[in-house]
């Protein structure tokens, strides 16, 4: 018969007599790094950054960097929302301050080594626009590495703000997602409205852009550290509350986890992600626009995510690459077509693919070693899928104690 | 200066308006059907397309309204029985396939009529203005969208609640399981719901088409701003949608004169943001309860 | 034997209805009570009151001498009091193993948890409650792949792993066989041994195996408070729960 616990409060520390005994059973927790994530991993890595040495193709170097770009952008996405489900409409947000710091800096610095026509030394669309030299505000950013810090932490400021204000008050789902959408639509009109500082429509264009390999290089090397810094935030012990917060908040709540915090948390380090990736943009491509900052770019950061794969951290990856690469390749064949096949790829994934790309992969290979039927992974998918999605109707979840339909 | 502002709060109704005629298709398909709609704007669009097709071939706005009704209401069709059908219960993933659907939308109107704007003019009837205060006129044709605004929250209201099909649709709402098992066709009411809201945004597409140039992506503030409105006013409520509109419009335009139309437009937004602090669901929003 | 909870004067009022009205309750330490009631009457809306998911229109809630009223849930949580909700509330996609590893007694803020690696002894230990509610062998199947009942059981065991001081049982064995709802009641006397635990139920069969002391409310006031035998022969209770009686 099982002895019982006591609970030792003298001592403050508990002692827990055992309850029934205990056999070593056999749990396998997921590894870190699977073998065939490491060896894929160090393929890829090379086969990008080997790409100066077998290609000579300029512009492929530039898409491979811009892609690297977008991928990052997206891995804040899925780390946001396939791990905490927040969907955010308005992540372009983040990736935009980041760029404009970035590229305002550069062009700052450019237009003083390459005075306009009427010898101003400051940038053209300034000049443009009726400014008759560099606005005091912004002589900080002459310091390009201060506009660097800048372009990382105001972002991520930005996020907590925005966290604590919506987060505390347990506003999810939907309406989180409309206000960030209402969000990147103000920003978007506001880079438009405020052009002597922005370059409005035109954008900021014809500063010196860093598209070399040593970049790329450097690129690479940051998307890598994001994917294992976000590998072991998911696989740790946060990892895990994440994820209990995001299968049921209410029951996270009442056992001791301030929920609102935790998101918050996972918030500001998407949105650091995505800052970092908009800043790595600005300097690789030399051009930047108020489209950066905007709901279509956001969204398209959906789009990826969910094409490749929420919540498997490598399905961004694959998403941005394959969307977009893919763009590359039939855009010029197909113009406006292109547009219709992203429509009703997006369709088709939320339809049949939910898990994406690789969460679909990841379920079969999974099922097949316990011998389930396709249908039935694609059911149980069906399944989580409903259960998950409780929040997001518009009347809000229903209360703890309704049975789940 | 006040009697500026004075100006702005009457020309602001009709910016309210605007705003409860594009925002009542999405509260129906939102609201009662459960669907987040993000091709309501594209919606809109295709009415205002449909609207300026009527006028080339000699209609005006009077005749583009059903018009523009039936031909995104079927368009609604199409997309409930392709699409939303499947997808209910997953109200996100209504939120991203209907996402998809507007962007195709969107490019296949482009194709079909080319990238150039097109403009579409009101009634003779409605032109010109008429004074009330100050030296501008008072348009006629904002008139005739406040009372738009009115017939079609009227409209509305007397669908859902006073007829027939208004009953079950609420009932479906409440409870699918227990509907279907009381005989209730829960696929024609879904369709029916569906279509109807789409008609709507065809109707608001018609008559919101003579204001500013119709153009592909016209659509997509008109959406973003009937779902401020929902957000505001409480989802599933009509009264939400006249109190969000009539709040954010004047709102909208007053600061926007004070202003300018971005800092307006972050204001609102704001003010948006601090009432949903304490009034999570929206103004006149609803907890489901047992 | 000092009392652990102690709801004075507690009025709550929701969505307009008054569920509880003035109502004076109280349990002792390392106390096994069932609280009774017809439905309405208030008992889970109590529950809700104690965690913290409601505030108080008027009345007091205090725990182990602190005053918790009107506390976030979560602190009110680490002030010792935990939760078990009427239908089965556990992360789907979590396998067992790792939803008991999460309700492990322990820090719960974000920075605390970000190092945290899981020790030998936390490890034994959810073993040991991996085996007290009979789900050892699943230990790495995903939470939603369990039986109704087995679900429940997993809920019991997350409570369990959180070591509160009072446990707050709201109707456990909701759905379960007749051979659950007994190793369920079992299971639960086990874990009165040495936890408070307040127990709401509805089944008698269960209330009759292990219930000692009970409180029935009913229009959200007590009804009646004393051992079993007392509550079951008294007039008023059989008069509630049988016919059509009204609180006076």
């Amino acid at each position: 018969m099982a002895e019982a616990v006591v609970r030792d409060e003298a001592q403050g520390a508990t002692t827990q007599r055992k309850l029934a005994p205990a056999p070593r059973r056999q749990y396998r927790a997921p590894t870190f790094l699977p073998l065939w994530a490491l060896i894929g991993g160090v393929i890829v890595v090379a086969l990008i950054g080997s790409y100066p040495y077998y290609g000579s193709n300029a512009y492929v170097l530039s898409l491979l960097g811009k892609f690297l770009c977008f991928a990052i952008f997206a891995l804040s996405i899925d780390l946001i929302w396939g791990f905490t489900g927040i969907l955010s409409l308005g992540q372009a947000v983040y990736f935009g301050i980041g760029a404009y710091f970035v590229a305002l800096s550069l062009k700052i610095n450019y237009a003083m080594d390459h005075p306009t026509r009427y010898g101003g030394k400051f940038p053209d669309f300034m000049e443009w626009n009726g400014l008759t030299e560099l606005p005091h505000f912004m002589r900080p950013l002459i310091n390009t590495p201060f506009a660097v810090v800048c372009a990382l932490l105001v972002p991520t400021l930005l996020a907590l703000l925005f966290g604590v204000i919506t987060f505390k008050r347990h506003i999810y789902g939907v309406y989180c997602a409309v206000i960030t959408l209402a969000e990147s639509l103000i920003l978007q009109d506001a880079i438009i409205e405020y052009q002597a500082y922005t370059g409005g429509f035109n954008g900021i264009t014809d500063y010196s852009n860093y598209a070399t390999p040593a970049f790329l290089w450097f690129i690479l090397a940051v998307a890598v550290v994001f994917l294992i810094v976000s590998r072991a935030l998911t696989h740790s012990r946060v990892g895990t509350v994440l994820k209990s917060i995001r299968d049921n908040d209410v029951r996270a709540e009442f056992m001791g986890y301030n929920v609102a915090n935790y998101r918050i948390f996972v918030f500001c380090v998407s949105a650091f992600m995505a800052a970092a990736a908009g800043a790595l943009y600005a300097a690789w491509v030399g051009i930047i626009s108020f489209l950066d900052a905007g709901p279509v770019f956001s969204i398209e950061g959906v789009i990826w995510t969910a094409v490749g794969g929420r919540g498997t951290l490598i399905g961004p990856f694959i998403g941005a690459f394959l969307v977009k690469g893919a763009e590359f390749f039939l855009s010029g064949a197909l113009a406006s077509w292109w547009q219709i096949i992203v429509g009703g790829l997006f369709v088709f994934v939320v339809l049949v693919m939910r898990d994406g790309i690789v969460g679909t992969i990841g379920n079969l290979l999974r099922k097949r070693r316990k011998g389930a039927t396709f249908e039935e992974v694609m059911e149980e998918s069906d399944q989580r899928a409903h259960d998950r999605q409780l929040d997001w109707q518009p009347g809000g979840p229903p209360p703890a104690d309704e049975p789940v339909r | 200066m006040l009697q500026s502002i004075i100006t702005q709060f009457l020309s602001g109704f009709s910016v309210v308006a605007i705003l409860v005629i594009a925002a009542l298709g999405l509260a129906i398909i939102f609201g009662v059907a459960g669907v987040i709609n993000m091709a309501h704007g594209e919606l809109i669009m295709v009415g205002a397309y449909t609207a300026a097709v009527v006028g080339k071939l000699g209609g005006n706005t009077f005749a583009a309204i059903p018009v523009a009704f039936v031909v995104v209401g079927l368009l609604g069709l199409v997309i409930e029985r392709g699409i939303i059908q499947w997808i209910y219960d997953r109200p996100l993933e209504t939120l991203l396939a209907t996402w998809g659907v507007g962007i195709i939308l969107q490019v296949l109107i482009k194709l079909i009529f080319g990238p150039e704007l097109y403009y579409v003019g009101a009634p003779k009837i409605l032109e010109g203005g008429f004074r009330v205060i100050g030296r501008l006129p008072f348009p006629w044709y904002r008139l005739f969208l406040i009372v738009m605004a009115v017939l079609l929250l009227l409209l509305v209201f007397y669908v859902i609640f006073k007829t027939d099909l208004g009953l079950k649709v609420r009932a479906v709402r409440r409870n699918r399981a227990i509907s279907g098992c009381l005989g209730i066709d829960t696929a024609k009411i879904d369709m029916t719901i569906f279509a109807f809201g789409c008609g709507l945004a065809g109707i608001a597409g018609a008559v919101l088409a003579p204001i500013k140039s119709v153009s592909t992506t016209m659509g997509f503030p008109y959406a973003v701003d009937s779902y401020m409105v929902l957000v505001l006013g409480g989802v599933g409520s009509l009264w939400g949608v006249l109190t969000g509109g009539a709040l954010i419009g004047e709102a909208e335009t007053i600061l926007s004169f004070i202003f300018n139309n971005v800092i307006g437009r972050l204001l609102v937004f704001l003010f948006i943001v601090i009432i949903i602090r304490i009034v999570p669901r929206g103004i006149f929003g609803y907890y489901e309860r047992r | 034997m000092t009392n652990l909870l102690e709801v004075k004067g507690l009025t709550t009022r929701v969505s307009g209805f008054t569920i509880i009205n003035n109502l004076d309750f109280s349990i002792e330490e390392n106390e096994l009570r069932v609280l009774l009631g017809p439905n309405g009457a208030g008992k889970t809306t109590l529950i809700c009151m104690i965690t913290g998911q409601f505030k108080p229109a008027a009345g007091s809630i205090h725990f182990a001498g602190r005053d918790i009223t009107g506390w976030a849930p979560d602190d009110i949580f680490q002030a010792g009091i935990s939760r078990k909700f009427q239908v089965p509330n556990m992360y789907e996609t979590l396998s067992v193993f790792d939803n008991i590893m999460v309700s492990l007694q322990g820090r719960r803020r974000v920075f605390a948890t970000l190092f945290q690696r899981l020790s030998g002894a936390e490890r034994d230990r959810i073993w040991e409650i991996l085996e007290f509610v009979e789900l050892a062998d699943k230990a790495s199947d995903p939470a939603d792949s369990l039986s109704h009942g087995e679900r429940q059981w997993l809920e019991l065991g997350m409570l369990i792993a959180s070591n509160p001081k009072l446990l707050l049982l709201d109707e456990p064995t909701t759905g379960m066989t007749e051979d659950g709802k007994h190793k369920t009641a079992e299971l639960i006397r086990k874990i009165a041994q040495t936890h408070t635990v307040l127990l709401v139920e509805h089944d008698m069969h269960i209330v009759r195996q292990i219930g000692k002391r009970i409180t029935v409310l009913h229009q959200g006031q007590m009804l009646a408070d004393g051992p079993m035998s007392e509550v079951m022969n008294n007039e008023t209770v059989r008069r509630v729960y049988l016919g059509k009686g009204k609180f006076q």
